[in-house]
């Protein structure tokens, strides 16, 4: 058998890799490509009132840039992106560096690692209406802040506000800023780190100077997924904001809840853009993929 | 692995550690809540207070009597989650080799991988459900739900294919070549052995986002609800907390899954080592296998 | 706990009796004659059934599976999504059931077949807010908005228009209605609630709710003003631009007043704001009420001067369905109609369009309790065995036709509805 496969080998590595990413391809091209084209298409047509109907206007698009509503929508998202981004950055600086340099033994890491890994079982609808008692007013937190006497009356911000709404993208989302910080971070030679100490660099000149630029791809990576996943979540947001929070996802959930999917689809089209053009400064100052 | 090197602690290791601690609370804090709550009473509901200890909610998940019959999408959903895991891996190691030695396009892919792994969720199931729709085909948890987990899993499988590619130790192969080895034996019995670990993990990562997954899913799963939407029916017109009793179970569930994962990893790593030490032993070269 | 009180009173349905036979002779003169052909065949067939909680309960299934002897699945989802499918995967489902307000929007999609009242057994029985008169009562209130009654009827089994009652062809086949109103915890309150006005009294702010529906919510909020006498609406169900502005205009200042203290959208989270003491004053869905009380908190849906905001809900006819499926679907709807889904959804709170049925299967004492507001002589369960009241309680809005009788407002999509929800829209991000 390995006679009859060493045979075809010339064959095989010239398209080898052709072949190889035929899968891959196949994926993007009917679970991305076709459906950005379906909604591209749909942004087009007309709305009755009621539902749509196939056609070619922009009234669609006009809506969309002639609404005072779509920026602020934006600004808001952004803002709650920004915090969120924020948090999970330095908490997943903090997590990697201990995971990659604190800890030392392999197979303590693979147990801290899946000790983190493993709340992500527990059902993430779960998990996210389990804030409610956890943040309420009647909820663990306040009464045990009442408890200890830290405070008289309950804390109401805690929840249905944008606090338990980056509370929740923080508990969600950081492990998504640590995989790939720890990955650029468990590359980086020890012995440069020795090296630089023992010429008397302070622990902070070695984190700025060191670490963080050879941390960059990951903070990229990193930052991709953050800003992707909160700027793509529509249930959360809306649950644990008290339904108060106007994001970008969540009027173009109020559209399509009520079927006007010419509206929402040509909102897609423009989330999509402005994600794409965010990722592309993301990657004009990092080649991700050279460093990866 | 580094056994008789003396520890030396990097300055902030207690702090550190006490952050890490932390986190880990905060990680686990909403579990217990669901924890404590799945245990409410009969006539309780979602919230504190507790009105009493019984295993009321869990018999309601088991037997189903009101709405929300949470046996069937769990199935669904572990079913598709292990159809999406093997595929994951399958893909990702597939574009990992191809990315490896590099290809025409590689470039232009790569960012479409990137653009499918920042496509708003809402747009790709938005786009696969109308898609479906408008060829006359109703889409299914299998079909359309495969598709839309995949275009969410697949990037990140590759992703991390190419992260664990790039420190591939070279010499091994090009040693196993000057041997003789085959392309494909060099497969079979270099790349496939040392890259277990990292398609384990991105098997892992397939899995989880899989099988929570809600928002790729919830206009795509045709007739049959899995098992996110399914809950998030329920949230919409009922208040038991047969959900909560549900969550319980699927962290004892996902708890098994890590363990025999663990188990795995532990095994591949341990082969790894003693084949890497036979490798070693023959051509006195030392291959990076710590951590 | 779990009993199935209606189990023992399966009804005998006559209409599929008499299809089976015909249909036995039809087979048997075609085939030569093996009538039971048809008996085995019933077994097989399985009817998707997609629809909301408030309807599409496990008990229910089972005893839909027992009197009909084939299989029903149903899967639940929210009244949005199930728009959603309705109007893009008609394949999905044989039938589908959303609210009227929905109707407008997902019927013409041409994705259903009408519903043929001739064949339906009980359609002569159906009252009169289905039909020409559009009441249960001749003194009844006609209610703004939407009535159910507009959208009702079409003009042939393929036809996406929607015509003048009466004709032979049903858009849906109409099931439960009720109607609703605002929620209070009287305990923290202290005193009665009359009139909507009090939903946008300062009294309570930050401890009033509104539901996060943007149709449905404007409408709960324009009661509120109207009953306040900021302001007199031509058809609060169907407003004009101007109107929907002065409302989305002073929701926005209720918000940043910080008058509600939560926007819910899911029925749960109703329950946990009441339950908290998050809230004393909201929007809710009567079963809320009902899941509320029963953990020992008291709540009320309150009876109101201005009356109440109604709503229904019906089976849509995939048109997929065809052949012996569909006589299974329509023996459903017979089976449906007949009486003892009547019964469970009346423990519920609901009213089926057919009370005389309804009446059969349940006990008198019951009926009095649900349809007549009469003060309970025994005690009042739910459909699963719970004690609901205790004997002596009268249910909160008395009689069906206290509710029914004054309905002010149906659930409704407007014809500006594009702009209320842009308008909406704005708000949540105000």
């Amino acid at each position: 058998m390995n006679g009859s496969v060493a045979a075809l080998t010339p064959i095989l590595k010239r398209c080898s890799s052709a072949l190889q990413v035929t899968p891959l391809s196949v994926v993007l091209l009917l679970f991305l490509v076709g459906p950005v084209i379906v909604i591209l298409i749909f942004s087009f047509y007309i709305f009755n009132g009621f539902f749509m109907e196939p056609g070619f206007v922009t009234d669609n698009y006009e809506g969309i840039f002639t609404s005072f509503n779509t920026l602020e929508a934006y600004l808001a998202t952004f803002k709650i992106a920004a915090i969120t981004w924020a948090i999970t950055l330095v908490f997943g600086f903090i997590l990697s560096y201990y995971f990659v340099f604190d800890i030392i033994a392999f197979r303590w890491k693979i147990f801290l690692f899946l000790l983190s890994v493993v709340p992500f079982w527990t059902s993430g609808v779960v998990r996210m209406i389990s804030w409610i008692p956890f943040l309420g007013k009647e909820g663990l937190l306040n009464r045990a802040l009442q408890g200890i006497g830290v405070i008289d009356e309950p804390l109401e911000f805690l929840l249905f506000s944008e606090f338990a709404v980056i509370v929740s993208y923080v508990h969600m989302y950081t492990l998504f800023m640590v995989a790939p910080l720890f990955n650029v971070m468990a590359k980086i030679d020890r012995s440069l780190i020795e090296a630089a100490r023992d010429s008397g660099a302070s622990a902070i000149q070695i984190f700025f100077n060191i670490i963080v630029p050879l941390c960059k791809p990951g903070i990229a990576i990193g930052t991709i997924f953050v800003v992707a996943l909160v700027m793509g979540d529509f249930v959360s947001i809306r649950v644990l904001s008290g339904g108060q929070a106007g994001t970008v996802l969540m009027s173009m959930r109020n559209q399509v809840d009520v079927l006007q999917y010419p509206f929402a689809c040509a909102s897609a089209v423009l989330l999509l853009i402005v994600l794409l053009m965010i990722v592309g400064g993301i990657m004009s100052v990092v080649d991700v993929r050279k460093q990866l | 692995m580094k056994g008789g090197e003396k520890i030396r602690r990097a300055p902030g290791f207690i702090p550190r550690t006490i952050f890490f601690w932390l986190f880990m609370l905060f990680l686990y804090g909403p579990i217990a809540v669901i924890a404590i709550l799945s245990f409410q009473g009969p006539q309780g509901g979602l919230t504190f207070p507790m009105t009493g200890f019984s295993l009321h909610w869990f018999k309601d998940v088991i037997d189903p009597t009101y709405i929300g019959d949470f046996r069937w999408p769990f199935g669904r959903s572990v079913i598709l989650a292990v159809i999406v895991m093997a595929l994951t891996v399958l893909v990702s190691f597939l574009a990992g080799l191809a990315y490896r030695k590099g290809f025409v396009g590689g470039t232009v892919l790569f960012y479409l991988v990137i653009t499918c792994l920042v496509a708003p969720s809402f747009l790709v199931s938005l786009g696969i459900g109308l898609g479906f729709a408008n060829l006359e085909m109703q889409t299914q948890w299998w079909s359309g739900g495969l598709g839309a987990h995949l275009s969410w899993t697949v990037p990140i499988g590759v992703l991390i294919m190419l992260a664990v590619f790039a420190r591939f130790d070279r010499s091994l192969e090009e040693a196993a070549r000057d041997l003789g080895a085959t392309e494909w034996q060099n497969l079979r019995n270099v790349v496939i052995p040392i890259m277990a670990p990292g398609m384990i993990a991105v098997g892992l990562f397939g899995f989880t986002l899989s099988y929570d997954e809600f928002p790729r899913t919830s206009l795509v799963t045709g007739t049959a609800n899995t098992l996110p939407v399914e809950m998030v029916a329920v949230t919409g017109t009922a208040a038991t907390p047969s959900l909560y009793a549900v969550g319980t179970m699927t962290t004892v569930f996902s708890l098994a899954v890590i363990i025999i994962s663990f188990v795995a990893i532990y095994f591949v790593q341990a082969r790894r080592a003693g084949r890497a030490r036979s490798v070693q032993a023959r051509y006195g070269k030392k291959p990076d296998v710590s951590d | 706990m779990k009993i199935s009180p209606s189990k023992k009173l399966l009804p005998s349905i006559t209409r599929r009796s008499a299809l089976k036979g015909g249909a036995a002779a039809v087979a048997a003169t075609a085939l030569g004659g093996f009538p039971t052909v048809w008996a085995q065949d019933i077994k097989d067939i399985e009817i998707h059934m997609l629809g909301s909680a408030v309807s599409h309960i496990k008990e229910l299934e089972l005893m839909a599976e027992e009197a009909l002897g084939f299989q029903i699945l149903q899967t639940v989802v929210d009244f949005a999504t199930l728009g959603q499918r309705a109007a893009t995967q008609p394949r999905s489902f044989d039938t589908v059931e959303p609210a009227y307000q929905q109707i407008n929007a997902i019927w013409p999609t041409g994705n259903f077949q009408a519903v043929d009242t001739t064949k339906l057994a009980y359609w002569d029985q159906t009252i009169g807010l289905y039909k020409k008169e559009g009441k249960i009562w001749p003194d009844a209130w006609y209610g703004q908005g939407q009535h159910p009654t507009q959208v009702q009827y079409t003009s042939a089994i393929d036809s996406r228009d929607f015509v003048e009652p009466e004709t032979q062809w049903l858009t849906m086949i109409p099931t439960n209605h009720n109607a609703d109103t605002l929620g209070i915890r009287p305990d923290l309150i202290g005193r009665p609630i009359t009139s909507w006005a009090e939903f946008i009294n300062p009294e309570f702010e930050g401890r009033a709710a509104l539901q996060n529906f943007p149709q449905i919510g404007l409408m709960d909020l324009a009661m509120a003003i109207e009953a306040q006498g900021m302001m007199t609406y031509g058809n609060k169900g169907n407003m004009t631009r101007d109107e929907i502005d002065t409302t989305i205009d002073f929701l926005i200042e209720l918000k940043q007043k910080g008058h509600f203290r939560a926007f819910w959208g899911t029925f749960s989270e109703s329950v946990n704001l009441m339950l908290s003491g998050e809230v004393v004053i909201q929007s809710m869905w009567s079963p809320a009420v009902t899941a509320v009380r029963s953990q020992g908190v008291p709540c009320i849906y309150s009876d109101l001067d201005e009356g109440y905001r109604s709503w229904g809900i019906g089976f849509l006819l995939s048109k997929f369905v065809e052949g012996k499926k569909l006589d299974a679907v329509y023996d459903f709807f017979d089976w449906y109609y007949s009486g003892p889904a009547g019964a469970f959804f009346a423990r519920q709170g609901y009213y089926m369009p057919t009370p005389e049925q309804t009446r059969q299967y349940l006990p008198a004492d019951e009926w009095d309790f649900w349809f007549e507001g009469k003060p309970a002589v025994n005690e009042i369960k739910d459909p699963f065995g719970n004690v609901m009241e205790k004997a002596g309680s009268v249910r909160d809005g008395g009689s069906w036709k206290n509710r029914m009788g004054r309905v002010a407002i149906w659930n409704s999509t407007m014809a500006e509805n594009a702009y209320v929800i842009q308008r909406w829209n704005e708000f949540l991000t105000a």
